[in-house]
Protein backbone atom coordinates (compact mmCIF):
# COMPACT_ATOMS: atom_id res chain seq x y z
CA UNK A 1 0.00 0.00 0.00
CA UNK A 2 1.19 3.25 -0.60
CA UNK A 3 -0.06 6.62 0.19
CA UNK A 4 -1.58 9.38 -1.96
CA UNK A 5 0.96 12.21 -3.17
CA UNK A 6 0.18 15.30 -5.37
CA UNK A 7 2.23 16.01 -8.42
CA UNK A 8 4.12 19.02 -7.71
CA UNK A 9 4.32 21.70 -10.86
CA UNK A 10 8.19 20.13 -11.22
CA UNK A 11 6.93 16.21 -11.60
CA UNK A 12 3.93 17.34 -14.24
CA UNK A 13 6.52 17.84 -16.19
CA UNK A 14 8.49 15.01 -15.93
CA UNK A 15 5.78 12.89 -16.19
CA UNK A 16 4.74 15.17 -19.60
CA UNK A 17 8.11 14.57 -21.08
CA UNK A 18 8.02 10.62 -19.75
CA UNK A 19 4.95 10.32 -22.19
CA UNK A 20 6.09 12.24 -24.61
CA UNK A 21 9.40 10.16 -24.84
CA UNK A 22 7.21 6.67 -25.00
CA UNK A 23 6.22 7.91 -28.13
CA UNK A 24 9.29 7.66 -29.48
CA UNK A 25 11.04 5.45 -27.72
CA UNK A 26 8.81 2.84 -25.82
CA UNK A 27 11.55 1.54 -23.43
CA UNK A 28 12.43 5.13 -22.13
CA UNK A 29 12.83 5.02 -18.36
CA UNK A 30 10.50 5.71 -15.94
CA UNK A 31 11.26 8.61 -14.01
CA UNK A 32 11.22 8.08 -10.37
CA UNK A 33 8.17 11.27 -9.08
CA UNK A 34 8.11 9.81 -5.79
CA UNK A 35 10.17 12.12 -4.16
CA UNK A 36 9.10 15.62 -2.44
CA UNK A 37 10.99 17.83 -5.24
CA UNK A 38 8.51 16.00 -7.38
CA UNK A 39 5.41 15.09 -5.10
CA UNK A 40 4.02 15.35 -1.83
CA UNK A 41 1.76 14.05 0.60
CA UNK A 42 -2.03 14.32 0.52
CA UNK A 43 -3.32 15.09 3.72
CA UNK A 44 -5.44 13.83 5.45
CA UNK A 45 -3.83 10.38 4.74
CA UNK A 46 -4.84 8.07 1.92
CA UNK A 47 -3.66 4.58 1.50
CA UNK A 48 -4.02 3.02 -2.20
CA UNK A 49 -2.44 -0.26 -3.66
CA UNK A 50 -0.04 0.38 -6.08
CA UNK A 51 0.05 -2.97 -7.67
CA UNK A 52 -4.36 -3.43 -7.60
CA UNK A 53 -5.55 -4.18 -11.44
CA UNK A 54 -8.77 -2.84 -11.97
CA UNK A 55 -11.18 -4.55 -14.82
CA UNK A 56 -13.14 -1.63 -15.70
CA UNK A 57 -13.59 1.81 -14.77
CA UNK A 58 -16.28 1.24 -12.90
CA UNK A 59 -13.85 -1.20 -11.09
CA UNK A 60 -11.50 1.95 -10.48
CA UNK A 61 -13.55 4.31 -9.47
CA UNK A 62 -15.53 2.38 -6.59
CA UNK A 63 -11.94 1.52 -5.73
CA UNK A 64 -11.74 5.03 -5.41
CA UNK A 65 -14.74 5.87 -3.49
CA UNK A 66 -13.96 3.29 -1.11
CA UNK A 67 -10.62 4.76 0.04
CA UNK A 68 -11.23 8.71 -0.06
CA UNK A 69 -14.65 7.68 1.34
CA UNK A 70 -12.82 5.68 4.87
CA UNK A 71 -10.79 8.81 5.50
CA UNK A 72 -13.85 10.99 5.59
CA UNK A 73 -12.70 12.95 2.55
CA UNK A 74 -15.00 14.48 0.45
CA UNK A 75 -15.29 14.46 -3.46
CA UNK A 76 -15.62 18.60 -3.59
CA UNK A 77 -12.24 18.54 -1.77
CA UNK A 78 -10.44 16.43 -3.91
CA UNK A 79 -11.92 17.00 -7.36
CA UNK A 80 -9.74 20.46 -7.64
CA UNK A 81 -6.64 18.95 -6.86
CA UNK A 82 -5.76 18.02 -9.80
CA UNK A 83 -1.82 17.00 -8.68
CA UNK A 84 -3.63 14.19 -7.50
CA UNK A 85 -4.99 12.94 -9.98
CA UNK A 86 -2.12 13.38 -11.87
CA UNK A 87 0.02 11.63 -9.45
CA UNK A 88 -2.38 8.68 -9.87
CA UNK A 89 -2.24 8.33 -12.98
CA UNK A 90 1.39 7.79 -12.97
CA UNK A 91 1.43 5.26 -10.52
CA UNK A 92 -1.43 3.08 -12.63
CA UNK A 93 0.65 4.23 -15.90
CA UNK A 94 0.74 0.71 -17.08
CA UNK A 95 -2.93 0.02 -16.84
CA UNK A 96 -3.89 3.24 -18.12
CA UNK A 97 -1.10 3.07 -20.99
CA UNK A 98 -0.84 -0.97 -21.79
CA UNK A 99 1.49 -2.12 -23.97
CA UNK A 100 0.04 -2.91 -27.04
CA UNK A 101 3.22 -4.50 -28.84
CA UNK A 102 5.10 -7.01 -26.33
CA UNK A 103 8.12 -6.94 -29.08
CA UNK A 104 8.47 -3.62 -29.28
CA UNK A 105 6.60 -2.70 -25.92
CA UNK A 106 4.81 0.11 -27.67
CA UNK A 107 2.03 1.04 -25.73
CA UNK A 108 -1.75 2.25 -26.33
CA UNK A 109 -1.02 6.31 -25.55
CA UNK A 110 -3.59 9.17 -25.68
CA UNK A 111 -3.18 12.91 -25.29
CA UNK A 112 -1.85 14.40 -22.52
CA UNK A 113 -5.06 15.01 -21.27
CA UNK A 114 -5.66 11.14 -20.34
CA UNK A 115 -3.19 11.60 -17.59
CA UNK A 116 -2.27 15.04 -16.94
CA UNK A 117 -5.34 16.33 -15.20
CA UNK A 118 -6.15 19.61 -16.46
CA UNK A 119 -8.65 22.22 -15.27
CA UNK A 120 -8.98 23.47 -19.22
CA UNK A 121 -13.15 23.39 -19.65
CA UNK A 122 -12.37 21.64 -23.08
CA UNK A 123 -10.57 18.29 -21.93
CA UNK A 124 -11.18 17.90 -17.72
CA UNK A 125 -13.32 15.32 -18.44
CA UNK A 126 -10.58 12.93 -20.64
CA UNK A 127 -8.25 12.38 -17.47
CA UNK A 128 -9.04 8.80 -16.89
CA UNK A 129 -8.22 8.77 -13.44
CA UNK A 130 -10.30 11.87 -12.22
CA UNK A 131 -13.24 11.69 -14.91
CA UNK A 132 -14.55 8.41 -13.97
CA UNK A 133 -14.77 9.19 -10.25
CA UNK A 134 -16.21 12.19 -10.91
CA UNK A 135 -19.54 11.07 -12.42
CA UNK A 136 -19.24 7.77 -9.66
CA UNK A 137 -19.10 9.68 -7.23
CA UNK A 138 -22.28 11.83 -8.33
CA UNK A 139 -24.76 9.67 -9.60
CA UNK A 140 -26.32 5.87 -8.92
CA UNK A 141 -23.65 3.78 -10.18
CA UNK A 142 -26.25 1.25 -11.55
CA UNK A 143 -27.37 3.80 -14.52
CA UNK A 144 -23.52 4.23 -15.40
CA UNK A 145 -22.43 1.04 -16.57
CA UNK A 146 -22.67 2.94 -20.18
CA UNK A 147 -19.93 5.04 -19.51
CA UNK A 148 -17.82 2.91 -17.10
CA UNK A 149 -18.50 -0.48 -18.35
CA UNK A 150 -15.22 -0.38 -20.18
CA UNK A 151 -10.79 -0.88 -19.55
CA UNK A 152 -9.47 1.74 -17.42
CA UNK A 153 -7.80 2.98 -20.71
CA UNK A 154 -10.66 3.60 -22.46
CA UNK A 155 -12.39 6.87 -23.46
CA UNK A 156 -15.59 5.87 -25.24
CA UNK A 157 -17.74 8.11 -27.69
CA UNK A 158 -20.56 7.85 -24.60
CA UNK A 159 -18.25 9.69 -22.08
CA UNK A 160 -17.12 12.47 -25.31
CA UNK A 161 -20.62 12.77 -26.18
CA UNK A 162 -21.92 13.12 -22.58
CA UNK A 163 -18.95 14.27 -19.85
CA UNK A 164 -18.21 17.62 -22.25
CA UNK A 165 -21.79 19.02 -21.85
CA UNK A 166 -22.58 19.83 -18.54
CA UNK A 167 -26.20 19.97 -18.82
CA UNK A 168 -26.44 16.38 -19.66
CA UNK A 169 -24.08 14.95 -17.26
CA UNK A 170 -25.30 17.05 -14.12
CA UNK A 171 -28.90 15.57 -14.14
CA UNK A 172 -29.06 12.21 -12.77
CA UNK A 173 -32.25 11.29 -14.76
CA UNK A 174 -31.18 12.36 -18.24
CA UNK A 175 -28.34 10.05 -17.46
CA UNK A 176 -30.66 7.12 -16.37
CA UNK A 177 -32.51 7.78 -19.59
CA UNK A 178 -29.56 7.35 -21.98
CA UNK A 179 -28.53 4.00 -20.55
CA UNK A 180 -32.26 3.11 -20.49
CA UNK A 181 -32.14 3.68 -24.18
CA UNK A 182 -28.14 2.47 -25.09
CA UNK A 183 -27.34 -0.30 -22.69
CA UNK A 184 -27.96 -3.56 -23.30
CA UNK A 185 -27.80 -5.37 -19.22
CA UNK A 186 -27.83 -8.89 -20.34
CA UNK A 187 -24.31 -8.08 -22.38
CA UNK A 188 -23.31 -5.37 -20.24
CA UNK A 189 -22.07 -3.62 -23.06
CA UNK A 190 -23.76 -0.93 -25.17
CA UNK A 191 -26.29 -1.81 -27.98
CA UNK A 192 -24.88 -2.75 -31.20
CA UNK A 193 -24.89 0.45 -33.72
CA UNK A 194 -26.02 3.11 -30.81
CA UNK A 195 -22.78 4.84 -32.11
CA UNK A 196 -23.62 4.48 -35.56
CA UNK A 197 -24.09 7.88 -37.83
CA UNK A 198 -26.92 5.62 -40.33
CA UNK A 199 -29.07 4.44 -37.54
CA UNK A 200 -31.99 6.57 -36.44
CA UNK A 201 -31.99 8.17 -32.83
CA UNK A 202 -28.28 7.11 -32.28
CA UNK A 203 -26.50 8.69 -29.13
CA UNK A 204 -25.22 12.06 -31.10
CA UNK A 205 -29.23 12.71 -32.09
CA UNK A 206 -30.10 12.23 -28.47
CA UNK A 207 -27.63 14.70 -27.47
CA UNK A 208 -29.01 17.26 -30.00
CA UNK A 209 -32.39 16.31 -29.06
CA UNK A 210 -31.82 16.96 -25.68
CA UNK A 211 -30.00 20.31 -25.83
CA UNK A 212 -33.29 21.63 -27.64
CA UNK A 213 -35.20 19.88 -24.24
CA UNK A 214 -32.73 21.46 -22.10
CA UNK A 215 -34.47 25.02 -23.25
CA UNK A 216 -38.18 23.67 -23.61
CA UNK A 217 -38.80 21.37 -20.25
CA UNK A 218 -37.95 21.68 -16.78
CA UNK A 219 -36.21 18.56 -17.16
CA UNK A 220 -34.44 18.22 -13.83
CA UNK A 221 -37.85 16.85 -12.47
CA UNK A 222 -38.87 14.74 -14.75
CA UNK A 223 -38.45 10.95 -14.30
CA UNK A 224 -36.29 9.37 -16.67
CA UNK A 225 -38.93 7.45 -18.16
CA UNK A 226 -40.72 10.47 -18.39
CA UNK A 227 -37.49 11.77 -20.52
CA UNK A 228 -37.94 8.83 -22.77
CA UNK A 229 -41.66 9.51 -23.61
CA UNK A 230 -40.88 13.19 -24.82
CA UNK A 231 -38.16 11.83 -27.49
CA UNK A 232 -39.55 11.65 -31.24
CA UNK A 233 -40.33 8.36 -32.86
CA UNK A 234 -36.75 8.01 -34.56
CA UNK A 235 -35.61 6.99 -30.81
CA UNK A 236 -38.79 4.13 -30.59
CA UNK A 237 -36.09 1.09 -31.79
CA UNK A 238 -33.83 1.85 -28.78
CA UNK A 239 -36.52 1.36 -26.11
CA UNK B 1 -22.45 28.83 -31.05
CA UNK B 2 -25.48 27.23 -30.26
CA UNK B 3 -28.22 28.81 -32.07
CA UNK B 4 -31.36 28.70 -30.77
CA UNK B 5 -34.66 28.97 -32.11
CA UNK B 6 -37.48 29.89 -29.59
CA UNK B 7 -41.18 28.13 -30.83
CA UNK B 8 -42.37 27.51 -27.19
CA UNK B 9 -42.87 31.60 -26.50
CA UNK B 10 -39.87 31.14 -23.75
CA UNK B 11 -39.54 34.82 -22.28
CA UNK B 12 -35.91 35.87 -21.56
CA UNK B 13 -35.19 37.33 -17.86
CA UNK B 14 -33.09 39.73 -18.56
CA UNK B 15 -29.87 39.92 -16.70
CA UNK B 16 -29.97 43.92 -15.27
CA UNK B 17 -33.23 42.09 -13.43
CA UNK B 18 -30.50 39.43 -11.18
CA UNK B 19 -28.12 39.92 -8.62
CA UNK B 20 -26.28 37.50 -7.22
CA UNK B 21 -23.31 37.43 -4.56
CA UNK B 22 -21.23 35.16 -3.13
CA UNK B 23 -20.99 34.33 0.81
CA UNK B 24 -17.42 33.94 1.71
CA UNK B 25 -15.87 32.10 5.07
CA UNK B 26 -12.22 32.72 5.16
CA UNK B 27 -11.88 33.26 1.92
CA UNK B 28 -13.47 30.45 0.82
CA UNK B 29 -16.94 30.59 -1.50
CA UNK B 30 -19.44 28.40 1.13
CA UNK B 31 -22.97 30.01 -0.42
CA UNK B 32 -24.57 32.64 -2.64
CA UNK B 33 -27.50 34.92 -2.08
CA UNK B 34 -30.13 36.12 -4.80
CA UNK B 35 -30.47 39.86 -3.92
CA UNK B 36 -32.36 41.06 -6.45
CA UNK B 37 -35.06 38.66 -8.77
CA UNK B 38 -37.33 40.95 -10.63
CA UNK B 39 -39.69 39.15 -13.58
CA UNK B 40 -42.27 42.18 -12.80
CA UNK B 41 -41.42 43.52 -16.48
CA UNK B 42 -42.51 39.31 -17.92
CA UNK B 43 -46.03 38.37 -18.33
CA UNK B 44 -46.04 35.03 -16.11
CA UNK B 45 -48.38 32.50 -14.40
CA UNK B 46 -48.54 33.59 -11.04
CA UNK B 47 -48.14 29.66 -9.94
CA UNK B 48 -44.98 29.47 -12.07
CA UNK B 49 -42.05 27.76 -10.05
CA UNK B 50 -39.00 29.95 -10.09
CA UNK B 51 -35.77 27.85 -9.47
CA UNK B 52 -32.41 28.66 -9.23
CA UNK B 53 -29.53 26.74 -10.36
CA UNK B 54 -26.08 27.07 -9.43
CA UNK B 55 -23.48 24.83 -11.80
CA UNK B 56 -20.23 23.64 -12.03
CA UNK B 57 -18.71 21.12 -14.29
CA UNK B 58 -20.69 17.82 -13.33
CA UNK B 59 -22.31 19.50 -10.49
CA UNK B 60 -25.29 21.32 -9.84
CA UNK B 61 -27.60 22.26 -7.37
CA UNK B 62 -31.05 23.66 -7.49
CA UNK B 63 -32.99 25.91 -5.13
CA UNK B 64 -36.73 26.56 -4.79
CA UNK B 65 -37.47 30.26 -5.17
CA UNK B 66 -41.65 29.87 -4.49
CA UNK B 67 -43.77 31.21 -7.49
CA UNK B 68 -43.38 34.13 -10.02
CA UNK B 69 -46.34 35.67 -8.47
CA UNK B 70 -44.60 35.07 -4.52
CA UNK B 71 -41.04 34.92 -5.11
CA UNK B 72 -39.32 33.08 -1.66
CA UNK B 73 -35.83 34.77 -1.06
CA UNK B 74 -33.40 32.42 1.21
CA UNK B 75 -31.21 34.24 3.25
CA UNK B 76 -28.42 32.27 1.73
CA UNK B 77 -28.04 28.99 -0.20
CA UNK B 78 -25.28 26.85 0.32
CA UNK B 79 -22.57 25.72 -2.02
CA UNK B 80 -20.33 23.89 0.14
CA UNK B 81 -21.13 20.52 -1.30
CA UNK B 82 -19.87 21.94 -4.99
CA UNK B 83 -16.56 21.31 -5.78
CA UNK B 84 -14.81 24.66 -7.05
CA UNK B 85 -17.67 27.02 -6.16
CA UNK B 86 -15.79 29.82 -6.27
CA UNK B 87 -16.77 28.93 -9.67
CA UNK B 88 -20.14 28.83 -10.27
CA UNK B 89 -22.38 29.85 -12.82
CA UNK B 90 -26.55 30.38 -12.04
CA UNK B 91 -29.48 29.72 -14.60
CA UNK B 92 -33.14 31.26 -13.13
CA UNK B 93 -35.88 29.19 -14.89
CA UNK B 94 -39.81 29.29 -14.33
CA UNK B 95 -41.61 26.82 -15.26
CA UNK B 96 -45.42 25.95 -15.64
CA UNK B 97 -46.72 23.92 -13.43
CA UNK B 98 -49.39 22.08 -15.72
CA UNK B 99 -47.00 20.88 -18.64
CA UNK B 100 -43.46 21.23 -17.41
CA UNK B 101 -42.44 23.72 -19.82
CA UNK B 102 -40.23 26.45 -19.09
CA UNK B 103 -41.97 29.75 -19.67
CA UNK B 104 -39.30 32.31 -18.60
CA UNK B 105 -35.48 31.80 -18.12
CA UNK B 106 -31.75 32.98 -18.25
CA UNK B 107 -28.32 31.42 -17.39
CA UNK B 108 -24.47 31.62 -17.26
CA UNK B 109 -25.44 34.46 -14.71
CA UNK B 110 -21.97 35.24 -13.02
CA UNK B 111 -22.16 36.52 -9.28
CA UNK B 112 -21.19 40.51 -9.32
CA UNK B 113 -18.37 40.09 -7.55
CA UNK B 114 -16.22 37.81 -10.32
CA UNK B 115 -17.46 40.00 -13.07
CA UNK B 116 -14.07 42.47 -12.50
CA UNK B 117 -11.76 39.29 -12.13
CA UNK B 118 -13.39 37.34 -15.08
CA UNK B 119 -10.72 36.20 -17.35
CA UNK B 120 -12.03 36.56 -21.14
CA UNK B 121 -9.45 34.84 -22.79
CA UNK B 122 -7.90 31.72 -21.04
CA UNK B 123 -4.18 30.94 -22.27
CA UNK B 124 -2.77 27.46 -23.52
CA UNK B 125 0.35 26.06 -24.40
CA UNK B 126 0.40 23.15 -27.71
CA UNK B 127 2.55 22.73 -29.80
CA UNK B 128 1.38 24.18 -32.97
CA UNK B 129 4.32 23.05 -35.33
CA UNK B 130 5.21 26.22 -36.79
CA UNK B 131 2.83 28.59 -35.62
CA UNK B 132 3.39 30.96 -33.36
CA UNK B 133 -0.46 31.22 -31.88
CA UNK B 134 -4.11 30.09 -33.07
CA UNK B 135 -7.55 31.27 -31.49
CA UNK B 136 -9.74 27.76 -30.98
CA UNK B 137 -13.47 28.85 -30.31
CA UNK B 138 -13.23 25.54 -28.05
CA UNK B 139 -14.48 27.15 -24.55
CA UNK B 140 -17.77 27.38 -22.30
CA UNK B 141 -19.96 28.32 -25.03
CA UNK B 142 -17.57 27.81 -27.55
CA UNK B 143 -15.83 30.67 -26.30
CA UNK B 144 -12.07 31.76 -27.06
CA UNK B 145 -8.75 30.12 -26.41
CA UNK B 146 -5.76 31.90 -26.66
CA UNK B 147 -3.45 28.83 -27.94
CA UNK B 148 0.81 29.28 -28.04
CA UNK B 149 2.64 26.88 -29.10
CA UNK B 150 4.76 25.03 -26.71
CA UNK B 151 7.53 24.74 -29.08
CA UNK B 152 8.89 28.20 -28.24
CA UNK B 153 11.50 28.08 -25.29
CA UNK B 154 10.55 29.95 -22.15
CA UNK B 155 7.29 30.57 -23.70
CA UNK B 156 5.58 31.38 -20.74
CA UNK B 157 7.21 33.71 -19.68
CA UNK B 158 7.40 35.74 -23.45
CA UNK B 159 3.92 35.53 -23.38
CA UNK B 160 3.76 37.10 -19.80
CA UNK B 161 5.78 39.76 -20.10
CA UNK B 162 7.91 40.06 -23.60
CA UNK B 163 6.78 43.43 -25.63
CA UNK B 164 7.79 42.48 -29.27
CA UNK B 165 5.44 39.47 -28.35
CA UNK B 166 2.61 41.83 -26.66
CA UNK B 167 2.59 44.08 -29.44
CA UNK B 168 3.03 41.16 -32.51
CA UNK B 169 0.24 38.96 -30.87
CA UNK B 170 -2.62 40.45 -29.10
CA UNK B 171 -3.44 42.82 -31.05
CA UNK B 172 -4.08 40.28 -33.83
CA UNK B 173 -5.92 38.16 -31.38
CA UNK B 174 -8.00 40.63 -30.45
CA UNK B 175 -9.20 41.25 -34.16
CA UNK B 176 -9.33 37.70 -34.88
CA UNK B 177 -11.64 37.10 -32.35
CA UNK B 178 -13.86 40.12 -32.57
CA UNK B 179 -14.28 39.46 -36.20
CA UNK B 180 -15.13 35.47 -35.40
CA UNK B 181 -17.94 37.01 -33.02
CA UNK B 182 -19.88 39.25 -35.59
CA UNK B 183 -18.68 36.83 -39.11
CA UNK B 184 -18.78 33.50 -37.89
CA UNK B 185 -21.05 33.82 -35.16
CA UNK B 186 -24.06 35.81 -34.91
CA UNK B 187 -23.70 38.88 -31.93
CA UNK B 188 -27.84 39.01 -31.70
CA UNK B 189 -27.40 41.88 -29.44
CA UNK B 190 -24.99 44.84 -28.28
CA UNK B 191 -26.55 45.01 -24.77
CA UNK B 192 -27.87 42.18 -23.79
CA UNK B 193 -26.24 39.11 -26.00
CA UNK B 194 -27.49 35.52 -25.43
CA UNK B 195 -23.77 34.59 -25.53
CA UNK B 196 -22.33 34.75 -22.31
CA UNK B 197 -18.65 35.31 -23.97
CA UNK B 198 -19.76 38.21 -26.48
CA UNK B 199 -20.94 40.21 -23.57
CA UNK B 200 -18.08 39.67 -21.91
CA UNK B 201 -16.02 40.90 -25.11
CA UNK B 202 -18.56 43.53 -25.19
CA UNK B 203 -18.16 45.11 -22.19
CA UNK B 204 -14.61 44.80 -22.96
CA UNK B 205 -14.15 46.73 -25.68
CA UNK B 206 -16.49 49.61 -24.13
CA UNK B 207 -13.63 49.76 -21.14
CA UNK B 208 -11.11 50.50 -24.27
CA UNK B 209 -13.41 53.91 -24.55
CA UNK B 210 -14.85 52.60 -28.54
CA UNK B 211 -19.12 52.25 -28.49
CA UNK B 212 -20.35 49.37 -30.88
CA UNK B 213 -22.63 51.08 -33.75
CA UNK B 214 -26.32 50.53 -34.18
CA UNK B 215 -26.06 46.94 -34.66
CA UNK B 216 -23.60 44.09 -34.81
CA UNK B 217 -26.21 41.53 -35.72
CA UNK B 218 -25.29 40.75 -39.55
CA UNK B 219 -28.32 38.69 -39.70
CA UNK B 220 -30.35 42.10 -38.82
CA UNK B 221 -29.91 43.05 -43.10
CA UNK B 222 -31.67 46.55 -42.63
CA UNK B 223 -29.37 47.96 -40.12
CA UNK B 224 -25.80 45.65 -40.29
CA UNK B 225 -23.27 47.54 -42.29
CA UNK B 226 -20.14 45.41 -42.84
CA UNK B 227 -18.15 48.71 -42.96
CA UNK B 228 -19.51 50.36 -40.02
CA UNK B 229 -18.37 46.72 -38.15
CA UNK B 230 -15.10 46.50 -39.58
CA UNK B 231 -14.24 50.23 -38.22
CA UNK B 232 -15.84 49.32 -34.89
CA UNK B 233 -13.29 46.46 -34.78
CA UNK B 234 -10.04 48.27 -36.55
CA UNK B 235 -10.92 50.97 -33.41
CA UNK B 236 -10.86 48.22 -30.90
CA UNK B 237 -7.48 47.53 -31.91
CA UNK B 238 -6.34 50.69 -32.40
CA UNK B 239 -7.77 51.72 -28.41
CA UNK B 240 -5.89 48.24 -27.20
CA UNK B 241 -2.59 49.92 -28.56
CA UNK B 242 -2.65 53.07 -27.32
CA UNK B 243 -3.59 51.86 -23.82
CA UNK B 244 -0.48 49.91 -24.50
CA UNK B 245 1.65 52.15 -25.71
CA UNK B 246 4.59 52.09 -23.36
CA UNK B 247 4.66 48.28 -25.20
CA UNK B 248 5.19 49.29 -27.80
CA UNK B 249 8.01 52.25 -26.84
CA UNK B 250 8.87 49.31 -25.03
CA UNK B 251 9.94 47.32 -27.94
CA UNK B 252 11.18 50.20 -29.67
CA UNK B 253 13.95 51.26 -27.29
CA UNK B 254 15.11 48.04 -27.50
CA UNK B 255 15.41 48.07 -31.02
CA UNK B 256 17.46 51.51 -30.60
CA UNK B 257 19.45 50.00 -28.25
CA UNK B 258 20.82 47.11 -30.03
CA UNK B 259 24.12 47.57 -31.17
Amino acid sequence: MMKVRVMLPEGEQIFRDYIHNLKVNPLYTRPDLNVDYFSQEFSPEVLIDETKHFNSRMDLAEYLQNCFNSTGVKREHILPINGMWTWLAYIWFDQLAPIKNSDTKERKLGEDARYICSSNYSDYYRHLIAGPYRIYSLHNPENLQIFLYDPVHNLSDYNEQFSSRQFLISHRNIVEAFQKLYFDPQARQPKQGSQSRKKPGYIRRFVKILQQFELTYDIYTMPADRILDLLPPEFDGWK
Amino acid sequence: MKRTLNYTGRMKIKRENVSINFIRQNNNVVAFTVDKLDLNDLTLPPDGRVYVEAYYRTDLKRYDFGTAGSIRYHSSCDLRDIASPENAKFRILVANPSDGKIVAYTDRISPEESAEKKTILPVQFSDLGNEIWQVKYEGEEDSPILIINNRIPNIQNIAKQDAQFFIYVYPGVIREILSHMIFVDVLDSTTDPSTGWHGDWLNFVERLGVEPPETLNKDDKDNFSEEDAIRWISDSVTAFCDIYSNKFHEFIKKLEEMP
